[in-house]
């Protein structure tokens, strides 16, 4: 450890003095009003300066901006500060902002510390000024306490290997994997389906400029099909992904297509087979073979066996009727399943959507009446390549429909369904009603809504064409459906909004403008993956405004409707961005990481293997012949759940010591600890959902604390033992949700160590409620705050008695550390 | 007098004004101006006063069709409801449903009974109705306040 830090301070030159006792600048932000507008940032200012090892503290409009960050590099070289707080908003936003800053001045970047003063107090805090200022200077204290035991870190760098692996193959997935080949990376484009293409292949035209869709698609779609850069896996899922940003190593499962690649595509096989199954491409609307080609467009362009149909499917050859019809003898049942290994730095993540299935609303009676149908359904019924070769006709009497109406919103903004909105049914209806007044002028087309959404270009041109062309747009949508039984007709019921009346239409078909939610598989590939997601289930973006096609695991871009509901023009947008983002890295070559690794002494170490056990990257090796723990560093993702884990003091966390956690609670324990709520964020879910609360300015009680750690896992029972000791009334230890860990599952080791830990307070006779366990994501801003208002109501029921009781304890307890 | 809560008013918020529950009610079919969902739109924006003197309020059955097939979930009959009671509080009750409670305080039955429906049950061989404890119905009556509010 030594030497590293010494060449640390000779490589950044001036900072050797930041062993010399501390010389702590402090700068209070006001971020224009937002902190300022809600606590008294002259004061906290002017108690920073009272605080032992701070030579100036000052409070600024805004700190990040350029002249304030001057301010801060003028006053490292000219007050020979050796180690900065910035109070201001959440290190999750500006930490790197004035890492950099530092360390233009000479100051190693790890002698910063932020206090968050903005999202976890000023913005919950709104309506209580005394109060808030009260807690941003316990902030500021805790911070100044922790800066003084930093030391100057050295980031090392990983390599990132030049490939790419784009999962999922529709219009997103094609574009990202299209440019990044381009670009000269190989890729791997994963597709769970028999070809590539997604939703977009199964629409007829596209909103607004009413383009075939399959037309701009399938050049598209060869090209990445004969692309010498892209290697095209369907029928393939993934398995496994393990590693970290620049190396991922991920397993895919490659389904048999029991046809050779040499197949021609000539279709003599499928005449023969006599298997006739729903297609599921045609929505059902047609059938199809169990040897078959998915569409006419298919890339790759083969045919494949369904064996889960086909005759064949308990291994016995029943029947090789299409065997004998090929001609270049491409059928071969022997085909097995594949695992393949593949390596790669980058990741993007297009898996995509499903259309809400209308079922559960039985009042419109979809797959009870014949002629209610969906409008993915109808796309496949007006495209010239489905069921009806483009003709239009009902499904109850295959005649051509002369009245249609369209439900919107069905799926969609609703508690019953999705709340959301799903962004594309409204131009979508309006497309389908001008596609059949084109092509059936006399059609009579009503549309039933409650709003309609044209915000993108030429959207509101393409609404007024069909008010102009006579599409009748009444606004209330039908309480109810019933069918005629005789005619198949559905006699439309419900009240127009506009004029307060009640209507009753009677129509030859009734399509339902159906919303989109995130694919089932997302569930899988967000596991996979550990990738955060909103409550609606679609996923989260590292930042919504300025990172939106990243997500908060390193190397890992997202991109079409996997990031929510969008239409193709969005899709492709976002899909050039993630791959121009994942082209960065990769052009690059490599990319700086934290300086957060554990660290072991080998003197203390006796190689008892506890921490090996619990690293979930296996990152820790015992030497056989000497008996004492090392830690492979570039493994080691920092996420510190081996230190609470060794009984021995030997394992250090780097930017995360025992000792400077210990004194952000001595820090805030010092007044009216009996008062006071500690928590324990990890940086991934808790502490960004703590910052969503503050962002959506959500009113939480002023009494909590937060010490950020990487993980859940690195909270030492002893340091909340600590806290009891030092008469803090109530902790919080929270993490992300069990199976969404930023570090495959170290909040497991939390679970357990926290158990422990009750089981301990019960026997030595303290309230077990002051210790609470949480499980929070990034998106639950909400949670996090009933956590803390459940945690206040803890604090009014704890009595001096008790904190004394756990303060005795506890002291009682004390090992040395 | 304790006022129940009989209404989440936060829930007025959620509403899109879909008119699904309008469009799905049976009354409103055949009741001329009849509109929960306008209901609930003074509700939010005019106050519940807006809603009381509305006499067409009065045909709602309770029969919670609006209710299972509203998107957001909101509870229209219980708005509905309490709107009534705020009606009857202020004195909006319509003079039929002023007769009716009167004959329930007196009675204990909505329907008066009558030789001619007597003997219509004996004739369909139902056994005659047993007495109504008056009594204690206009006791209860009196302790909810509803005898107070048509007197």
């Amino acid at each position: 450890m030594g030497k590293q830090q010494e060449a640390a301070a000779k490589k950044t030159g001036p900072s050797r003095r930041d062993s010399d006792s501390p010389r702590i600048g402090v700068y209070v932000c006001h971020c224009g009003l937002n902190i300022d507008g809600s606590l008294d940032c002259e004061e906290v200012a002017r108690y920073a300066s009272s605080l032992g090892g701070v030579v100036l503290a000052k409070d600024s409009l805004y700190t990040c901006s350029d002249s304030g960050q001057e301010v801060i590099k003028n006053d490292i070289r000219e007050q020979g500060l050796n180690r900065v707080v910035v109070a201001s908003c959440t290190p999750r936003l500006h930490e790197p902002t004035f890492r950099a800053a530092c360390a233009e001045a000479g100051l190693n970047p790890y002698l910063f510390e932020m206090a968050n003063i903005r999202e976890h107090c000023s913005w919950v805090h709104l309506h209580d000024r005394a109060a808030a200022t009260e807690k941003a200077k316990d902030l500021v204290k805790m911070a100044v306490e922790r800066v003084k035991l930093l030391e100057p870190q050295v980031e090392t760098e990983v390599p990132i290997l030049r490939k790419a692996l784009v999962v999922g193959g529709g219009v997103a997935g094609i574009q990202s994997a299209l440019d990044l080949a381009d670009s000269g990376y190989q890729v791997y484009l994963v597709e769970k389906y028999a070809s590539i293409g997604g939703r977009m292949a199964q629409i007829d035209k596209t909103f607004p400029t009413m383009d075939c869709s399959i037309c701009i698609l399938a050049p598209k779609m060869s090209e990445v099909g004969r692309h010498p850069n892209i290697e095209l896996m369907t029928l393939s899922e993934v398995e496994s992904v393990e590693g970290y940003i620049g190396s991922f190593q991920v397993r895919v499962r490659k389904r048999p297509r029991y046809v050779k690649s040499e197949c021609t595509y000539c279709g003599d096989c499928t005449k023969d087979c006599p298997q006739h199954l729903p297609n599921e491409f045609d929505c059902g609307l047609s059938t199809r073979k169990a040897v078959y080609s998915p569409f006419a467009q298919a890339v790759p362009a083969t045919y494949l066996i369904d064996m889960n149909s086909c005759l064949n499917k308990h291994g016995i050859i029943a029947c090789h009727n299409c065997y004998l019809a090929c001609r270049h003898k491409c059928i071969d049942f022997s085909q097995k399943e594949e695992l393949l290994d593949l390596e790669v730095g980058t990741i993007i993540v297009c898996t995509g959507s499903d259309v809400y299935d209308p079922t559960p609303l039985t009042e419109l009676g979809y797959r009870r009446f014949q002629n209610v149908i969906t409008s993915l359904e109808f796309e496949r019924l007006i495209n010239a390549g489905g069921p009806t070769k483009g003709h239009l006709i009902r499904p109850s009497d295959k005649q051509r429909p002369r009245s249609v109406a369209f439900l919107q919103c069905i799926g969609s903004r609703s508690k019953r369904s999705n709340p959301f909105c799903s962004n594309i049914c409204c131009m979508n209806t309006i497309k389908d009603a001008l596609l059949i007044r084109e092509h059936w002028p006399d059609t009579e087309i009503y549309v039933f809504y409650m709003d309609i959404r044209a915000f993108g270009k030429g959207f509101e041109d393409l609404h007024q064409r069909a008010r102009r062309e006579g599409v009748i747009f009444i606004r209330g949508i039908p309480g109810e459906i019933i069918e005629d039984r005789l005619t198949g007709n559905l006699k439309v019921i419900g009240e127009n909004t506009l004029l307060s009346k009640l209507y009753q239409y009677e129509m030859d078909l009734v399509i339902l403008s159906v919303g989109i939610e995130p694919s089932k598989d997302s569930a899988v590939v967000k596991r996979l993956l550990s990738l955060p997601s909103m409550s609606d289930g679609f996923f989260m973006e590292a930042h919504p405004k300025l990172r939106p096609v990243d997500t908060p695991v390193g190397g890992i871009f997202l991109a079409g409707c996997a990031e929510g509901p969008k239409d193709i023009k969005d899709s492709v947008t976002q899909a050039s961005a993630a791959a121009s983002r994942a082209n960065i890295l990769m052009s690059k070559g490599k990319v700086t990481v934290e300086a957060i690794t554990s660290r072991i002494n080998p003197e203390r170490c006796t190689g008892c293997g506890l921490c090996a056990k619990v690293c979930p990257y296996g990152a820790i090796q015992i030497d056989k012949e000497t008996r004492i723990a090392t830690v492979v560093e570039a493994a080691c993702a920092g996420c510190g759940t081996c230190s609470p884990e060794c009984n021995f003091g030997a394992i250090s966390m780097r930017h995360y010591s025992d000792r400077q956690i210990l004194a952000q609670i001595d820090a805030l324990a010092e007044k009216d600890a009996g008062r006071k709520v500690l928590a324990f964020c990890c940086n991934w879910c808790s502490y960004a959902g703590a910052d969503f609360a503050g962002v959506s300015r959500i009113q939480y009680p002023t009494e909590l604390r937060i010490v950020r750690t990487m993980c859940s896992g690195r909270v030492d029972p002893r340091f909340i033992e600590h806290a009891f000791r030092k008469g803090i009334a109530a902790v919080l230890v929270s993490g992300c949700h069990i199976g969404d860990c930023h570090y495959i599952n170290a909040n497991q080791q939390t679970e357990k160590r926290v158990q422990k830990l009750w089981k301990k307070m019960t026997r030595l006779g303290v309230d077990t409620e002051r210790l609470r366990l949480a499980w929070i994501s990034a998106a639950e801003g909400l949670k996090f705050s009933q956590e803390v208002a459940a945690m206040k109501a803890i604090t009014d029921r704890v009595t001096e008695e008790e904190i004394r009781r756990g303060v005795e304890a506890f002291s009682r307890k004390e090992k040395p550390s | 007098m304790k006022k129940a809560v009989l209404f989440n008013e936060e829930l007025l918020y959620e509403c899109y004004q879909c008119g699904r529950c309008t469009g799905s009610c049976p009354a409103a079919i055949v009741v001329e101006g009849f509109n929960p969902r306008n209901l609930l739109l003074k509700c939010l924006r005019l106050g519940v006063d807006s809603a009381i003197s509305d006499e067409s309020l009065w045909c709602c059955t309770t029969c919670g069709v609006c209710e299972d097939r509203c998107p957001q979930m909101i509870d229209v009959v219980d708005l509905l409801v309490m709107i009534m009671n705020e009606a009857a509080r202020k004195g909006h009750i319509p003079e039929k449903v002023r007769l009716s409670t009167e004959m329930v305080i007196k009675t204990g039955r909505v329907v008066l009974m009558s030789k001619r429906i007597e003997q219509i049950r004996e004739k369909l061989g139902l056994k005659p109705l047993p007495p109504v404890p008056v009594a204690e119905v206009e006791g209860i009556l009196e302790e909810t306040g509803l005898t107070g509010l048509i007197g």
